[in-house]
């Protein structure tokens, strides 16, 4: 019983609520940068450096978030550099968002988790592709095509993963 | 007192939000050059594990899925290379009688490309060759299909290539039979499935049969003469009514590419891998 008890405050102090979140991330850079590179490849696939930021941007606060897309962002630029910073202020921008938004809708249902997954992979590209000086039919087929494809790809890719570490995300999922 | 904590962290928030966008807005004004010292520096330190596992991602992809695929491209270019030694040898005697000096042939390094699910992806790809295996900006960027474009900015381990499907995407072309020169930029109207490129600067004087294929003319020096770009599918007459302008689907697909070629050090007007048919 005082086993149990130990372990269980274990698994709840804020320690090891941090490391389960690196591990968490660790895993999401492991499929983002080797598991999914190594399988398949192509536009709309699932983004997990954005589900990553998503995860993370709905436990900190608004200010943190947005340091943490800030970080994203500059990853993301840094390795897709068709314009530097677009990267950065969109992810900003989305983790400011999933952060403040955290207060308005209730976090804990799977399809609010995988509606949030869509719309921040969709207003990132939005973002991304507005300041990289794409034409008007370059907009659209994006903002029409291949964001909605990508989104729901990242949704999908998300609520499994919630499924599966729910208990290290430390996410209720109502029944 | 609870009302002014939550007040001055909500301030603190907005303070760190403002900052981030105010970064990012700086990192978007920022100089061409300095945005690739920036990103440069990243690729070469604190990202560079990332970008080797993603090149090991890559490798592994192709050893799995594509051995098939390679090892029939390298049968077919071996019977290839195999018809062709008689005329090469031929071609030898010939350029030994007129006292010219060997063909050249420029060096080339093969790359990876490193692939982002992002919208901008094909329009500016990250390659695993860098500085230190020779590559410089400007190098030309092909694949066994055509071109694809050129580097954009180089660091120590990779490198980052400009594609035709860039808005600032520009080549000097010429048809098949040399009588044709235009200047190749990418489509602003976009197909779902691939952007195109078009043909402009082309007298209304000239005109081009549909399926005619476009090469690199090698003027300007940007690209060396003779890589094959595209084949042509459409004409139209552009606004004013002083030239044509034709639609040209490549050949090679930035959005696709796996692995490229890249050209080190052949500026000149020199063909690159044959020029075309006279």
């Amino acid at each position: 019983m005082t086993a149990i008890r130990t372990a269980d405050r274990r698994r709840r102090s804020p320690r090891g609520a941090r490391v389960r979140i690196a591990l968490v991330i660790a895993l999401l850079l492991l499929l983002e940068f080797y598991l999914r590179p190594s399988l398949i490849d192509g536009r709309g696939m699932p983004d997990f450096l954005i589900l990553g930021l998503l995860l993370i941007a709905i436990r900190q606060s608004p200010g943190q978030a947005a340091v943490t897309g800030l970080v994203v962002g500059l990853l993301t630029d840094v390795l897709t550099p068709a314009h530097f910073g677009a990267g950065m202020l969109a992810h900003v921008i989305v983790g400011w968002g999933a952060a403040t938004g955290r207060a308005i809708f209730f976090a804990d249902n799977l399809l609010v988790n995988a509606l949030l997954f869509f719309v921040g992979t969709w207003v990132r590209n939005a973002i991304v592709v507005l300041l990289s000086g794409a034409s008007l039919s370059q907009l659209a087929v994006e903002l029409l095509v291949w964001s909605p494809l990508q989104g729901i790809a990242t949704a999908v890719a998300g609520v499994l993963l919630v499924l599966l570490l729910r208990d290290w995300l430390a996410i209720r999922i109502e029944a | 007192m609870r009302e002014p904590t939550g007040r001055s962290e909500a301030r603190g928030d907005l303070l760190l939000f403002a900052g981030c966008i105010a970064l990012s807005l700086v990192a978007l004004a920022l100089p061409h050059n300095w945005a690739t010292g920036v990103a440069g520096f990243f690729r070469s330190t604190i990202f560079r594990p990332l970008i080797a596992l993603d090149t090991r991602a890559v490798q592994d992809r192709t050893a799995r899925f594509r051995l098939g695929a390679l090892e029939h491209r390298a049968d077919s270019l071996a019977l290839l290379v195999e018809g062709t030694t008689a005329l090469r040898r031929e071609n030898d005697n010939l350029r030994a009688l007129d006292s010219l000096e060997a063909r050249l042939v420029p060096a080339h390094v093969a790359a990876e490309v490193l692939h982002r699910p992002t919208s901008t992806d094909g329009r500016m790809l990250l390659l695993s060759a860098g500085r230190d295996r020779g590559v410089a900006p400007f190098d030309p960027v092909i694949t066994a299909d055509g071109l694809i474009g050129q580097i954009w900015s180089v660091d120590a381990h990779s490198s980052s290539a400009l594609t035709w499907t860039d808005p600032d995407f520009r080549a000097a072309a010429v048809t098949a039979d040399g009588r044709v020169r235009g200047i190749l930029a990418p489509s602003p109207a976009v197909d779902v499935n691939r952007a195109v490129l078009e043909l402009h600067g082309v007298a209304l004087r000239d005109s081009l049969k549909m399926g005619t294929v476009v090469y690199t003319s090698g003027d300007g020096s940007a690209y060396p003469r003779g890589i094959v770009v595209g084949r042509i599918t459409a004409v139209h007459n552009d606004d004013q009514g002083y030239e044509r302008v034709y639609r040209v689907i490549p050949f090679a697909n930035p959005g696709d590419v796996t692995h490229v070629l890249i050209l080190t050090g052949a500026h000149d007007s020199t063909a690159a891998h044959g020029a075309p048919p006279r």
